[in-house]
């Protein structure tokens, strides 16, 4: 044991050392500073991937609606979509209750030319409330993202015990789902959660045909309460398309901490058999930094992919820098309310 | 261990451990850090015993001290007729700082041996591995024991009944396992049905926490009284049921609940668990198991996860005047 801690010390001293090169994660406050002139975007494209069984191809990399609601200006949105289009970035993944509605009208605004190319998904947050409520949020997103249907809408947030009982009661979120994809305002219809591997196979056990399955992937994750080991594997098995989110760490912790350098941590989750991988933009320093890993992808061979897991390893090992799985920070408001669990402000952590 | 003339709190076997016995209902250590004055923890203490308590719990981490400190004063001329328990906090760490801690212990208990001497606060997933490897806590268990500084040894933890598991699955002797037992646990994350029969089977003295879920906040919401909450709790195969008791008026409370203890009926406890069933479901009530914040933060430092500068004992460890850069700080309460 002592001999694999002083491993992972040295290993930490290395990647340390890499992360000199000012890594860019989102809010965070390297992420101020200028790239090297010679780190341009190649030239082509973001690869593109085939949907799950859906027939559908989309980008291997998503843009995440979160942090459009942060970027600092309505403008930097906007540029930040039509960046990310520009180099084949079709995937745009937003919620309901992101930044009160923000993100969706951001994208919605940031869109305009583009809806018929993209492949636009918002979610749904009842969290645990029915149909009909679930069916006004739906009117309201495609509202603000100024469309008439949705490529593909999701379960937000299942993260409760208990999300999957109440999700399939009857008229409950899952019962919209199926209106919402017979009435043709979503073309394929999923879920998404960022705590428990077993809430997600709670959730597939129900046999519902979700198209897609939302969920963290990324190098701690691989060894750590893992999404890709117990739920990747299922969901590929029943032919749902997965969608990656959290690559690194949520905001940017696998980096902060020294566990992977933002390409390998990017190049990790994306060479997973995933769809797409999810990831939030609030800079075009950012966005850059990913385009750069996504345009003309490469994935990583077997050897790297487990190298990078080992590397991972020590300090996955508690959930120290998965803290969606360890805490309630990363759990949203609505939920929260809806669970009777107290505010942010009452539990911090 | 002889029983006080005033003792009428039924007294129950201590695990495997058949001719030690302790009183079912236990003394929580944190609450006494939240009396007013020491004058009055002492108090406290002194009328606990009076009222045939023996089991007292305590750990070293509580209140940077005070806890200890105040119990030891309390229990002074008294020591010989409680079961007096502490707990070690290395978290991770080197067994030879829970020896450390342990002398610390020892002197602000003012005693020179303890009847139990448990591993603080098992929580997260590799805590396990943390305890059995080459010079962690389970060296120091081991230690204390065969120098006679403790009788008996064991673990405890809020937050996942499989870490528990991974605990008893790494071999090590345990004479004790403490952990959240209440009938809101009986139907989430739950450690009456995953853990406890193991213990049963195993011989090992299960101590229940939580009766009353930590705060009291189902209570207090209605969703059961303090009665049956505590009554529940009594009721499961434990050795003792711990809960805090911060004022003579909460004493009192438990200590007429303890002394006129008759256990629920299998009926009578199936049909408290399905009531509660519905809130119990997403965790509300056990946010020990859920949230970071109620972890200690001695702990969470070990691990590297982020102090929640909110938390009262985080308040208490920041604080100014007592932040010496001196990792024990002696100090008096």
């Amino acid at each position: 044991m002592s001999s694999k801690l002083e491993w992972n010390r040295r290993r930490f001293i290395k990647s340390a050392a890499v992360l000199g090169a000012a890594p860019l994660i989102p809010g965070g406050s390297m992420a101020q500073q200028q790239p090297a002139a010679a780190q341009s975007v190649p030239q082509g494209e973001v690869t593109k991937k085939p949907l799950g069984r859906t027939g559908v191809q989309v980008s291997a990399m998503g843009l995440g609606g979160y942090h459009l609601g942060s970027a600092e200006t309505d403008q930097a949105a906007n540029e930040i979509v039509a960046k990310a289009f520009d180099h084949g970035v079709r995937f745009f993944d937003n919620a309901w209750e992101y930044h009160d509605g923000l993100s969706e009208e951001r994208l919605g605004k940031a869109l305009k030319g583009r809806r018929e190319q993209s492949f636009v998904m918002t979610k749904v947050c009842t969290h645990g409330r029915d149909k009909k409520i679930a069916m006004r949020m739906l009117e309201e997103s495609l509202r603000r993202l100024q469309t008439d249907h949705l490529d593909l809408w999701q379960i937000h947030e299942v993260v409760y015990d208990n999300d999957p009982d109440l999700i399939f009661v009857p008229d409950g979120a899952a019962d919209a789902l199926l209106d919402a994809k017979k009435q043709g305002k979503v073309r394929f219809i999923g879920f998404t959660g960022h705590k428990d591997p077993e809430i997600h196979l709670k959730m597939l056990s129900h046999d519902f045909p979700f198209d897609t399955v939302q969920m963290p992937l990324n190098c701690c994750d691989a060894t750590f309460r893992s999404f890709e080991t117990q739920v990747m594997p299922e969901a590929n098995r029943r032919g749902m398309a997965v969608l990656g989110m959290k690559s690194l760490g949520g905001s940017g912790e696998l980096v902060c901490h020294g566990a992977v350098t933002p390409e390998d941590g990017l190049r990790y989750a994306m060479s997973l058999p995933v769809a797409t991988t999810i990831s939030g933009v609030d800079t075009m320093q950012v966005l850059d930094q990913n385009l750069r890993v996504a345009v003309n992808f490469q994935p990583f061979s077997a050897e790297k992919m487990q190298a990078l897991r080992e590397q991972c390893r020590l300090l996955a090992s508690d959930g120290r820098l998965e803290l969606f799985k360890m805490t309630t920070k990363y759990d949203g408001k609505v939920g929260r309310e809806q669970h009777h669990f107290p505010t942010t402000q009452e539990l911090p952590i | 261990m002889p029983q006080t003339a005033s003792s009428t709190i039924p007294m129950r076997s201590f695990g495997r451990h058949s001719d030690v016995k302790i009183s079912a209902l236990g003394f929580g250590g944190h609450h006494l850090g939240e009396a007013p004055d020491a004058k009055t923890a002492v108090e406290i203490v002194h009328e606990a015993v009076d009222g045939g308590i023996t089991f007292f719990d305590n750990c070293w981490e509580y209140r940077r001290g005070k806890t200890e400190v105040w119990m030891g004063a309390g229990l002074k001329g008294l020591r010989d007729k409680v079961f007096l328990m502490t707990k070690t906090c290395p978290h991770g760490r080197d067994g030879s700082l829970a020896l450390l801690m342990l002398e610390e212990s020892l002197r602000r208990l003012q005693t020179d041996h303890l009847d139990l001497w448990q591993v603080h606060g098992m929580a997260f997933d590799n805590d396990a591995d943390l305890f059995i490897r080459p010079h962690g806590a389970a060296e120091a268990l081991e230690k204390a024991k065969k120098d006679g500084k403790v009788r008996f040894v064991g673990f405890t933890g809020h937050q996942n009944p499989k870490v528990h598991l991974a605990m008893l699955k790494t071999g090590f002797p345990f004479d004790s396992v403490q952990m959240p037992l209440n009938a809101f646990d009986a139907t989430f994350r739950s450690f009456e049905q995953q853990v406890l029969p193991e213990l049963t089977k195993r011989g090992i003295a299960a101590l229940g926490m939580k009766p009353l879920n930590g705060h009291g906040d189902a209570i207090k919401k209605g969703a059961i009284t303090a009665e049956e909450a505590l009554r529940y709790a009594m009721s499961l195969p434990v050795a003792t049921t711990i809960t805090g008791m911060d004022s003579l008026d909460v004493l009192h409370q438990n200590l007429q609940i303890a002394q006129n203890f008759t256990p629920m009926t299998a009926a009578e406890m199936s049909a408290l668990r399905e009531r509660c069933k519905p809130d119990a479901a997403d965790g509300r009530y056990e946010l020990y198991k859920l949230s970071l914040k109620f972890d200690n933060p001695e702990s969470r430092l070990a691990h590297g996860f982020p102090l929640d500068t909110q938390q009262s004992e985080v308040k208490d460890m920041l604080g100014a005047p007592e932040n010496t850069g001196h990792p024990f700080p002696e100090k008096e309460f």
